[in-house]
């Protein structure tokens, strides 16, 4: 029997089940291999039932994403935080550390606590268990492709362990930092881009997220205020994609 | 006695949305568009960030139109800074822009909307019966991947494009390649007019609407300074807060837009209606041959459109490369320009309609203040005009009025998630 996939989304951009769709050359193929019971943004069918495998992009915003991310885990075997939102928070978690939602809500529309149901961004992980993270903003599609494959023959895929760097050396790209004094977070992302920005010249932005070796982090801090960044810059820079960091990540910084 | 008809989420759509509609006997007594996408507050997060970093960022409001948001976003910052462009980067910004659309609209046109139309639930149930026409979106959708993955990195959220030109300047091989992908899915790109003219714009979907688009110069495009509007108006992008007046309403995280007190309307049939005359080759041609399908009072036609700007898009990207080609590349270098304090305001065509992003900065060139209005922000009172609309026409039973209005909003290309972080309230 084919396995019954579920492809959800709470808050974001979308662009993690866009991944899927821009398979295109695989596409036909690999929905022949699945069952697809859920997929609001590409399909008006749905069905209820046990899941097999969940993938679920966005990043759990209001007290609705809370409640359909609870049924999704309830229903699933195996869930996947898919994408950056899913695995961090995303870039809606950036401030997380500062400020208040109410102030944000008062500042975007104008309003006051207790009209929206809106919360802190967080990742799934923080009210589920996630069996397995697919991190990128957005994912790539390889590596989708690659954990789908070894989903259907009964395996959890390998992750990558190592940081941006390592791929942007096998490259052998001239380091962005060294050569151009540019603000690479290279050192402190995870890997499996295949160091795609700095191959164009450009610094990385750490959409992957931060490797899981913590240790990096504050040698990237002082390496970039010697470089003459500001703190403010700097934290501007590491928080995008990584707002719920733990504090000792930042250099032991006080935020 | 009232009752409460609902569609509780949107399929096929973009974000997650609903409708509720109260009746009493026939009396339609309310309408609602519900968007529940959660807010993002991009406006408030992205404050004290360096331009630099900007669009990087902004981009990621959309998935799916990440290069218009881009583009819209670097706009405003070089039209805060004063910074020329060079020619090859107008060219290339052009490119970028026409395979988005060639993307998106590929995507809802063939895989989202057509299945409405052959009466199945997606596209993967449609191929059994209709391969070519799924087979076709692939492809079409592929080559505009193929831009966005050529010129700006990847296909969603690039990086290539920046302030002042790109990073890295495609090769002509990259280029020639694209070209070919073009010219092959130039029939696939026809196709889609040859299904959607065959489906009759149904009366119960008429009404006056006002519609708004960008001027885009001497030919038919995406880019420009200024924002048409039906009756013959024309103001410039500057004076957008005049044509998008917003108001934060309980049920949405998406603040509705009006123009003189009434609703407006942006997306495809705005600018094939608006700026129809400035079409050329072959998307003129179909033009003159169907141009009963572009019918300004019935919203429907949106379909139609985005079918005849695919035609134009895949003839318009052979020619930009052309162009690019012929003139031969050069790795030139991003424009000089010193930041300042200062305030920038640009719009771009979205593929499902004007995008606005207004960037205040102080003298580091840090964001002090933003405003971003998203198309589908701009169209949700429309949509609620035609909800309202449809269900004072409906005769029958409900769950075809529902159906009737679920078909209604997709051909708007409703980008939700898109809609949900909007303007500031002054």
């Amino acid at each position: 029997m084919k396995p019954r996939v579920g492809i959800f989304s709470l808050t974001g951009c979308a662009g993690d089940q866009l991944q899927i769709l821009n398979m295109e050359d695989e596409l036909l193929d690999l929905v022949s291999h699945i069952h697809i019971v859920d997929f609001q943004e590409g399909s008006s069918h749905k069905e209820e039932g046990p899941i097999d495998v969940a993938f679920v992009e966005g990043s759990v915003s209001t007290e609705t994403d809370l409640k359909h991310l609870k049924e999704i885990r309830e229903r699933s075997k195996i869930l996947i935080a898919f994408g950056n939102c899913a695995v961090e928070g995303g870039i809606q978690a950036m401030r997380n550390k500062e400020g208040s939602i109410d102030g944000r809500l008062k500042d975007v529309y104008g309003v006051e606590t207790g009209f929206f149901d809106a919360k802190l961004s967080k990742p799934l992980s923080e009210y589920v268990e996630v069996d397995l993270n697919i991190p990128g903003c957005p994912v790539e599609k390889e590596e989708t492709l690659r954990a789908i494959t070894s989903l259907l023959h009964g395996d959890l895929p390998p992750s990558f362990t190592y940081p941006v760097c390592v791929e942007c050396k096998l490259n052998e790209y001239p380091c962005v930092i060294v050569e151009s004094g540019k603000p690479c977070l290279g050192p402190v992302i995870r890997a499996g881009c295949d160091a795609r920005c700095p191959g164009l010249g450009l610094d990385c932005i750490g959409c992957r997220g931060p490797v899981d070796s913590a240790s990096g982090f504050a040698a990237e801090f002082s390496m970039l205020l010697e470089k003459g960044y500001s703190k403010e810059y700097i934290l501007n820079r590491l928080r995008v994609f990584s707002g719920e960091v733990k504090e000792g990540f930042l250099g032991g910084e006080e935020l | 006695m009232t009752r409460r008809l609902t569609v509780d989420m949107l399929t096929r759509v973009e974000g997650h949305g609903g409708v509720e509609v109260v009746l009493d006997g026939d009396e339609v007594k309310d309408v609602k568009f519900n968007i529940f996408e959660g807010p993002r507050f991009f406006e408030s997060i992205i404050k004290t960030v360096n331009y630099e970093k900007i669009p990087d960022m902004t981009r990621r409001i959309c998935a799916i139109c990440t290069a218009s948001h881009s583009l819209a976003s670097i706009g405003a910052i070089e039209n805060a800074f004063g910074v020329e462009n060079t020619p090859q980067t107008e060219l290339l910004r052009d490119l970028l822009i026409h395979g988005e659309m060639i993307e998106s609209h590929a995507l809802h046109v063939y895989m989202l909307a057509l299945p409405d139309f052959l009466g199945y639930p997606d596209a993967i149930a449609m191929s059994a019966d209709h391969i070519d026409a799924v087979k076709n979106a692939l492809a079409l959708k592929k080559t505009g991947n193929m831009i966005h993955t050529t010129l700006s990195g990847r296909e969603v959220h690039g990086m290539n494009e920046r302030v002042g030109g790109f990073s890295k300047i495609p090769t002509e091989e990259e280029l020639t390649k694209v070209k070919k992908m073009l010219e092959k899915v130039q029939p696939a790109a026809e196709l889609a007019v040859e299904l959607f003219k065959g489906f009759d714009l149904p009366a119960y979907n008429e009404s006056d609407n006002v519609l708004m688009a960008i001027d885009p110069g001497e030919r038919f495009g995406y880019l420009g300074t200024h924002v048409l509007v039906s009756g013959g108006e024309r103001h410039p992008q500057e004076d957008y807060m005049k044509l998008t007046n917003e108001k934060v309403y309980r049920h949405s995280y998406a603040k509705h837009s009006s123009y003189n007190g009434g609703p407006i309307m942006v997306g495809a049939l705005p600018r094939v209606h608006l700026s129809h005359d400035k079409l050329t080759g072959t998307a003129r041609e179909l033009y003159k041959e169907h141009s009963d399908m572009v019918d300004p009072r019935n919203t429907l036609s949106n379909n139609f459109c985005q079918a005849l700007e695919l035609a134009h898009d895949v003839e318009r990207g052979v020619e930009t490369i052309d162009a690019l080609l012929s003139d031969g590349l050069e790795e030139e270098g991003l424009a000089e320009f010193e930041a300042h304090e200062g305030r920038g305001i640009n719009a771009v065509e979205a593929p499902r309609g004007l995008l606005y992003h207004d960037y205040s900065f102080d003298e580091d060139g840090c964001i002090t203040k933003a405003n971003i209005i998203t198309p589908t922000a701009q169209n949700a009172a429309n949509i609620e005009k035609d909800i309202r609309v449809i269900a004072v026409n409906h005769v029958g039973e409900d769950a075809e009025l529902m159906n009737d209005i679920e078909v209604m909003i997709r051909a708007y290309d409703p980008c939700i998630s898109c809609s949900v972080h909007l303007v500031r309230l002054r």
